[in-house]
């Protein structure tokens, strides 16, 4: 059996000279010995490889196009057998290999491994740290989300800046002169193309220079000559393990990659950032106002990379070699300090009380401030975004052929408070009177309300509001600033039903039939979060219903019922009013909003409240169907629940 | 190896015995193989690059958008925000009706017409903000601020290179269903480079 692979070996060797090429790549003299200290470029080369590998199955999962993208990396992420994994070690090997880069970097330098006649060597390096660099880079925006779109998109708009070719260069990298389609499809090919295509046939120039000039080594040396087998690779091996190890402990630790909520090309990210390795640069753009911007985008990191360029021929002297020496840790030094800047602005408002600054009285530390609410405000606001999109593309329901963002879209969770906050919250609060707004992270707040707080709607404990004395004529309801209503027929009725001169068992009588008309209101508005009716609850409903058509005037003494002023079903009239007839409904509430001073609602008592849609013609209104149709089902809490059934949303995250 | 041992350079050319050197035939040799090697192989390449290049041949038309009616924009010197709604093309898709952008209109006391911005920061393209009753615009990426008329709040010490990019404003009457008419504010969007201290249209 031997002698038959000994002979098969042979046949290949003759035709391949195998023997020899595995002879030399494992028998490489190491001068003064295998050491510790050799191990970075062979950690790098794994690391490569790790991303390769990696990044092939990656790609067997991924499509770009601006409606899979997104969609398939969450995919990945979320449904395929480890995929959070792959995708994490893909995403923290790209930031290892950064920091191996450097480490690399710097050893050759400080060693002065870059004199002759290394010289080329040295320059192929800074090209295949480049070519990371680019890889880094076109890598961030594949997920199309939220994130990646937008911090590449400041990218590519400085690179537009460049003088003469910039704004040609940008619509050649973008495909077109806005993101889309196009801007995914090239990225991916450079990314897994052309940018790994390139980094191979350099490293293999890399590794055959190297292998030309031999090892480096430290002078002196203390030991004798090893051989880079099995000495340097068992050490070389260690340290790959190692690397790994760190890059599986951050993955597990984070679990895997973020995946932020889709890109939305109108939706701003406010908390655009680049990856770590870059925010120096992002930082250092901030010091170079107006035109000078090129200067900070282009001219100084040009020359700064043309003097490492040229580090091989400065370091030929003593002391050239420690000029060289002493710019690299100036620029590591200043890239630290602009980092450790760019975070301290970014967390300013995490790490410092609101008080203190406002104590100082300082307009620079105010502004700063703002500043990194809103940074820390688009992040938290994003991470729910995106928790609430993972969740529905989980949901039986799964992403519709339009994508994750049409999605988001339709959706009255996401877009109901958005909605809100521009058309409705100049007058109206969202905020649950029963709990401390600072409890509330989804309140929509108004300080000055001139129009009643519309946190739950049409539920039982919100009618009960309007009918109860106390309630009817605060601020949530009719006694916010300016109102109509505080002192007319509808409060009055409810403080008079309570009043001083009433005895305690009518006030009794009176409170127990208001509770069986709040309860049968909420049957009338149907949310879809209102208990299910039971035997006992539907006779309360049914009690309540003839309470409110005529049955409350029998027990009172002021003789009223609701049908006096409103319309109930087939009880009552319009036009003195709102209809109480599927009061709170969604038809009911969409065709309120669309026009309130309609007869089947306010009439002419009608306060302030602006008709958003009174036209046939959607063009001509204020707020299109689509946009009606969100604000109305988010106000009834009517929206996709997967994970719990009610107010899964309204705990802090 | 090591930096001692010197390779031995490859001999350029080779003599074959008898064979004919230097004469005109195999400059002609010579040539032919340059250009067909050469066309076969640029051929592709040729190919390829121009089709890389299509963006560059393709101009795209500020589209002419309603933003708002009249009535959304009191002229109280205030900015409000308006998403541009218009439809959208990207490469063989077409999205009707999308939020391509966003505008601030803003109309002074007794200004007929209102003025309109475009949401795209002038220096790298973030999305400015505006927090209603707040006195500036602000950008979120690189601190820019602006006042409510579009200036740099620091002037050339902004980080941005230009003002708030204006927008050519107009007002449309449209017909309601009553017969009554109603005034819109319509917008020509246009895309401008940013970094730059002059409004340079992308398309």
């Amino acid at each position: 059996m031997t002698k038959l692979f000994q002979s098969l070996g042979d046949w290949f060797d003759n035709r391949t000279g195998v023997r020899k090429i595995i002879h030399e790549s494992l028998y490489e003299p190491i001068p003064g010995g295998a050491r510790w200290r050799y191990v970075w470029g062979s950690t790098l080369v794994m690391a490569f490889v790790t991303q390769l590998v990696t990044g092939v199955f990656l790609w067997m999962a991924y499509s770009p196009s601006t409606q899979t993208a997104w969609e398939s990396v969450f995919y990945i992420q979320y449904e395929m057998n480890g995929g959070w994994l792959l995708r994490g070690i893909h995403h923290f090997m790209a930031q290892a290999m950064v920091v191996l880069l450097a480490i690399h970097f710097l050893q050759v330098v400080w060693d002065g491994a870059y004199r002759a006649p290394r010289e080329l060597n040295f320059i192929l390096g800074l090209i295949l740290m480049l070519i990371v660099l680019g890889l880094a880079l076109t890598g961030y925006l594949l997920p199309w989300d939220q994130k990646g779109y937008w911090a590449t998109s400041v990218g590519t708009n400085l690179a537009s800046q460049a003088p003469v070719v910039g704004p040609d260069v940008k619509k050649l990298a973008v495909g077109g002169s806005e993101y889309g389609h196009q801007t995914l499809t090239r990225f991916f090919a450079l990314h897994a193309g052309v940018l790994p295509g390139a980094l191979m046939a350099f490293l293999v120039l890399h590794i055959a220079l190297f292998r030309r000039h031999g090892l480096h080594a430290r002078k002196p040396d203390h030991k004798l000559d090893a051989m880079f087998w099995p000495d340097q690779v068992l050490k070389d091996s260690i340290a790959a393990l190692a690397v790994l190890t760190v890059v599986l402990g951050l993955t597990i630790y984070f679990g895997g990659a973020e995946l932020t909520a889709p890109a939305d090309p109108a939706n701003p990210y406010d908390a655009a950032r680049p990856e770590w390795y870059f925010l120096f640069l992002f930082q250092f753009l901030k010091w170079f106002p107006g035109e000078l911007e090129v200067w900070g985008a282009f001219i100084i990191p040009g020359l700064i990379m043309a003097v490492l360029f040229l580090m091989p021929w400065i370091g030929r002297t003593r002391t050239g070699h420690l000029i060289n020496i002493a710019l690299l840790f100036v620029l590591l030094g200043g890239a630290a300090a602009l980092t450790a800047q760019a975070i301290h602005e970014d967390y300013f408002a995490a790490w410092n009380s609101k008080e203190d600054i406002l104590k100082a009285d300082d307009p620079v530390l105010a502004a700063r401030y703002e500043a990194s609410e809103r940074f820390l405000n688009a992040k938290t606001e994003a991470h729910r975004e995106a928790e609430r999109v993972i969740e529905l593309a989980e949901s039986p329901q799964r992403i519709p052929p339009t994508g994750a963002l049409s999605m988001m879209y339709d959706d009255p969770l996401l877009q109901g408070p958005k909605l809100f906050a521009q058309n409705c919250a100049s007058c109206h609060n969202f905020v649950d009177p029963s709990k401390p707004v600072e409890e509330q992270p989804h309140a929509i707040v108004n300080n000055k309300p001139t129009a009643p707080n519309l946190f739950g709607v049409g539920s039982e404990a919100w009618a009960l509001g309007i009918l109860d004395p106390e309630k009817v004529a605060s601020a949530h309801y009719f006694g916010y600033e300016g109102s109509p209503f505080v002192d007319g027929e509808m409060a009055t009725y409810v403080t008079d039903t309570f009043g001083a001169d009433v005895d305690d068992e009518q006030k009794a009588q009176a409170k127990e039939a208001f509770h069986k008309i709040a309860e049968a209101l909420e049957a009338e508005a149907a949310l879809p979060t209102g208990p299910k009716p039971n035997e006992e609850r539907k006779n309360r409903i049914a009690e309540g219903r003839e309470l409110i058509a005529g049955g409350l005037s029998e027990m009172l003494d002021s003789g009223m019922s609701c049908t006096d002023c409103h319309k109930f079903h087939d009880t009552g009239d319009l036009g003195t009013a709102p209809d109480l007839t599927g009061y709170m409904s969604r038809e009911w509430l969409l065709a309120f909003v669309r026009n309130p001073a309609g007869e089947r609602f306010y009439g002419d008592n009608n306060d302030r409240m602006p008709a958003f849609g009174p036209h046939d013609n959607p063009q001509l209104n204020q707020l299109d169907d689509k946009s009606l149709g969100l604000i109305v089902d988010w106000l009834r809490g009517d929206w996709v629940r997967v994970a719990q059934p009610v107010e899964k949303f309204d705990e802090t995250p | 190896m090591s930096d001692h041992q010197m390779d031995i350079p490859p001999q350029l050319s080779v003599k074959i015995p008898g064979a004919p050197v230097g004469n005109r035939r195999s400059f002609f040799a010579i040539t032919a193989a340059v250009v067909a090697g050469s066309i076969a192989v640029l051929t592709p390449i040729g190919v390829g690059i121009a089709a890389f290049l299509t963006p560059l041949f393709r101009k795209s038309k500020s589209p002419e958008v309603r933003i708002a009616l009249l009535d959304q924009v009191p002229d109280d010197g205030l900015p409000r925000y308006f998403p541009v709604v218009a439809d959208r093309e990207d490469a063989w898709t077409r999205y009707p009706a999308q939020r391509v952008g966003a505008v601030y209109l803003i109309r002074e006391a007794g200004q007929e017409t209102p003025t309109a911005f475009t949401a795209k920061c002038p220096h790298a393209g973030c999305f400015i903000g505006y927090t209603p009753g707040a006195k500036v615009f602000q950008c979120p990426c690189h601190t820019s601020a602006f006042k409510l008329n579009g200036e740099r709040v620091n002037g050339d010490a902004e980080v941005a290179p230009r003002g708030m990019d204006t927008l050519p404003v107009s007002i449309r009457q449209a017909k309601a269903g009553d017969g009554t008419e109603i005034a819109e504010v319509w917008v020509e969007f246009i895309d401008f480079q940013t970094g730059h201290k002059e409004k340079i249209p992308t398309a």
